[in-house]
């Protein structure tokens, strides 16, 4: 592959009419579809050898399926991959890897045990007669990443560095080994300044030698900085690609937010009442001097990039982790929670973020699910009523409309917008005036969206409030009275959503 | 706008968790009664009172082991401790009984013990942030330790005629230690399925996250395990010294590794949440029977040790397989 594209002014833009441009990796209608969820939709990209090629899109937008499809873990459901004109599999990470397709993942996926030299060599270790030359690999660990241009100890353990110098660690690792193709993923989250520079200069430094960069970040300064070209996804659709000198970051943002979703949204307005929860400057781990209000009838939204702090904020107001600092009022009146009964018997129910890792018992039944918050109730000391136990197990999947033959059955066999009714069902039967879902819709079609929709439109008639997370920037926009923005844990700017306009929203939780 | 047209129904074909309960308990059930059947044929001994009340006491033993052993299990939990829990029981009853405590007294105190051990664990479990595996490792090791300390490694005679009597005796023509079973077992069951400190039992081995924030207290989940576990283990120690008449901390060596076995036979996962109190029961019996036919047989008691670790592995597998059909 030819190297020739530092000069900036090289066509790569129309790369198909130039022969000497042909495009390292070509996606030809790439699909993937999760159940009922379409992650991806005929997507048609082709990245040029030695490009720099950036991809923006909001939360969901498909940008971390696509990754995942390039290296292997996820295989396609549709549609074709070429790697240097001939197609591939890309079956399995294994496969990629070999034909030299890497990525840094936002979150760094080696041994913290093991020292920084032993994990650039892992599983390419130097041995002699079948032992480690442990003093070796430091030594040459240390060559390169001091070539690199990295400054880290190779004779440190992983565990000993900050996550940013354990990121610049993964990426050592991943542009050492015959990398034709480098993905990165939200790189400089976690990086210092000092640390973002060292890693932009590798960029550079890798493009020169002819890899191919993307480059997936939502901060927009730095695709204009780094990249040749940008896409954008919506959706899991390709909106464009671009030269980033033929476009700027209004357009960007503009390109990101999807305007056409009205179909599904249910949204009532009802009368707000008294004030439930009120929180001052509430802080924990994650978050920082947090002040929002909730009253009775209103629905707010926490929107903001996926770790800027909301679902710590939510959890440490459930009493899941302790707040630092600040003040909890609960109807008017200053309150500590400490653990979760706390906030569940003031009248607070949380339905977490993560289905599976907080919210369901996979392996029992739905009915045991739906009535574990309620047992006391349906107790005589503590011995269950049986047919009180049934009973509320069936009208809770009536009235949610949890699509199971018995409430016996477990709730692993369920598809996952069923799952999510259980984890939101299992609050009804229990009754709270404070309801926060983390994240209530990600992953579930379009008919259980709905639903849970109505559902909120049910609880605010019924006087209770609603906290809101997501990072769906339409659903956010059209199901919040008030509209709260989160970035790297502060809350920097809150609007009634009517009069907020969505770029000015998406600029503020991106931090352009 | 009509929600129902939206979502395609799908209708998942999943047959409950008792239904699977009762298929496996019917095999093993069949499986015990092929291998007294065979016995009973294959023997001159094996249908005599004296070998089936023998039978029946042996295995009450390892039963009600085997039904605390899987309170702590469902927890996703594991009791190492419960053989040499049994050992110092052992002791603990008959060093009160031959300082002249009523028999009464002996064994409430004896459970108080036991009670104590358990809570010893779930604290370790809970407020140390110790893995149950090597919590329970140590009062294995350690609690013999006590034991040998308190007798100064001899072993106490028990000289109670009425204590030691019990053991020998029997109701209705059943032996006393096997209507402790039920005595054992039938509390068990109505904790473990018709109470919500059951449910939430199970919840925690299935996601103690999720327990928790459905507002189960888990710590407090975790503390009535052990205690259960550790209790019925000191009740099993003063069954014990019952039958043996004599107090020795190295008694009931290895049978944690029984009870353990007979829960997982009886169909209880390691990995939480699945189990009963009738499929340990099952569990420990066949145990039982094996080792009693095997003697019976006369086979080389090494080889006893040998078919009794090649049938957890088959009875395991195929309980596996069967649940990955599903």
């Amino acid at each position: 592959m030819s190297t020739e594209s530092h000069t900036n002014h090289s066509p790569l833009g129309d790369g198909e009419e130039n022969p000497d441009a042909a495009p390292i990796l070509a996606l030809k209608k790439l699909d993937k579809r999760f159940g009922a969820t379409h992650a991806l939709k005929a997507v048609d990209l082709e990245f040029q050898a030695g490009e720099i090629h950036a991809i923006v899109g909001e939360n969901g937008a498909g940008k971390s399926t696509l990754i995942k499809m390039l290296t292997g873990v996820h295989v396609r459901s549709s549609g074709e991959v070429f790697w240097k004109g001939k197609p591939v599999d890309l079956a399995t990470p294994h496969e990629a890897i070999s034909l030299g397709i890497n990525a840094v993942h936002q979150e760094v996926v080696l041994c913290p045990h093991l020292t920084v030299a032993a994990n650039l060599f892992l599983g390419d270790e130097r041995e002699r007669f079948g032992l480690l030359q442990h003093s070796e690999m430091v030594r040459e660990a240390q060559k390169i990443i001091d070539d690199i241009g990295f400054r880290l100890p190779a004779a440190a353990l992983l565990s000993e560095l900050t996550i940013g110098q354990q990121q610049l660690v993964a990426t050592a690792r991943a542009s050492t080994r015959g990398t034709r193709f480098l993905i990165f993923d939200e790189p400089t989250g976690y990086l210092t300044r000092q640390e973002a520079a060292q890693l932009f200069t590798l960029i550079g430094r890798l493009k020169a030698n002819g890899v191919t960069i993307v480059y997936i970040s939502h901060r927009l300064e730095e695709v204009f900085q780094l990249a040749d070209r940008v896409s954008i996804l919506r959706d899991g659709q390709l909106v464009s690609t671009q030269r980033v000198t033929d476009t700027n970051e209004e357009k960007l943002i503009s390109g990101m937010i999807n305007r056409s979703i009205d179909q599904i949204h249910y949204k009532e307005k009802v009368s707000f009442g008294d004030e439930i929860l009120r929180t001052e400057k509430l802080s924990g781990k994650g978050f920082q001097e947090v002040s929002v209000r909730v009253r009775a009838g209103e629905v707010i939204g926490l929107y903001g990039l996926i770790g800027a702090g909301r679902s710590e904020f939510v959890q440490s107001v459930f009493g899941r982790f302790p707040k630092t600092g600040g003040q909890i009022f609960w109807k008017g009146k200053p309150v500590q929670i400490r653990k979760e009964k706390d906030a569940i018997s003031l009248g607070i129910a949380l339905v977490p973020e993560s289905r599976r890792d907080q919210g369901l018992c996979l392996n029992l039944g739905v009915g045991v699910n739906l009535n574990l918050p309620i047992y006391k109730r349906l107790s005589k000391g503590i011995i269950i009523n049986p047919f009180a136990e049934a009973t509320a197990a069936d009208k809770q999947i009536r009235d949610v409309q949890i699509k199971t033959y018995s409430r016996d059955a477990l709730a692993s066999s369920l598809s996952g917008g069923n799952q999510q009714k259980i984890v939101v069902g299992k609050w009804l039967a229990h009754g709270a005036d404070l309801y926060i879902f983390d994240e209530p819709t990600v992953g579930v079609d379009v008919g259980t969206k709905a639903e849970i929709y109505k559902l909120f439109a049910k609880l605010l008639k019924s006087g209770a409030g609603i906290i809101l997370i997501s990072s769906y920037l339409p659903e956010v926009y059209d199901i919040c009275d008030t509209l709260h923005v989160f970035r790297r844990g502060r809350l920097v700017a809150s609007h009634v959503t009517e009069k907020a306009a969505p770029e000015a929203i998406l600029t503020e939780a991106i931090g352009v | 706008m009509s929600v129902e047209a939206s979502n395609p129904v799908r209708v998942p074909t999943v047959k409950s968790r008792a239904r699977i309960g009762t298929l496996l308990s019917l095999t093993l059930l069949g499986l015990l009664a092929l291998m007294w059947l065979a016995l009973a044929f294959s023997t001159n001994s094996f249908w005599t009172l004296n070998n089936i009340t023998n039978l029946l006491r042996q295995g009450a033993m390892t039963a009600i082991l085997a039904i605390g052993e899987t309170f702590v299990i469902i927890t996703a939990g594991i009791d190492l401790s419960v053989g040499a829990v049994v050992g110092f029981a052992s002791v603990i009853v008959a060093w009160f009984l031959t300082n002249g405590f009523p028999i009464w007294a002996a064994v409430f105190i004896t459970l108080g013990f036991g009670l104590f051990i358990g809570i010893f664990h779930a604290f370790g479990i809970t407020r140390l942030g110790l893995p149950p595996f090597i919590m329970t490792l140590a009062t294995l090791t350690a609690l013999r330790g006590v034991g040998l300390l308190i007798t100064n490694g001899a072993t106490i005679n028990i000289n109670n005629d009425d204590f030691t009597g019990f053991s020998q005796g029997d109701v209705f023509g059943i032996p006393n230690l096997f209507w402790m079973v039920l005595v054992v077992a039938i509390p068990a069951y109505v904790f473990l399925h018709h109470s919500r400190f059951g449910r939430y039992l199970f919840a925690i081995g299935s996601n103690p996250e999720a327990a928790r924030l459905s507002g189960v207290n888990t710590r407090r989940m975790i503390y009535i395990a052990y205690m259960l576990s550790a209790t019925c283990a000191a009740f099993v120690g003063i069954l014990l010294a019952a039958r043996i008449g004599t107090g020795n901390a190295t008694q009931a060596e290895g049978w944690e590794l029984q009870a353990i076995a007979s829960s997982v036979i009886g169909g209880t996962s390691l990995f939480g949440a699945i189990g009963s109190i009738h499929g340990p029961l099952l569990g420990s019996f066949i145990l039982t029977t094996i080792n009693n036919g095997a003697n019976l047989l006369n086979v080389n008691s090494f080889w006893q040790r040998i078919i009794t670790g090649g049938l957890i592995i088959v009875i395991v597998y195929f309980d596996g397989l069967r649940r990955k059909k599903r």
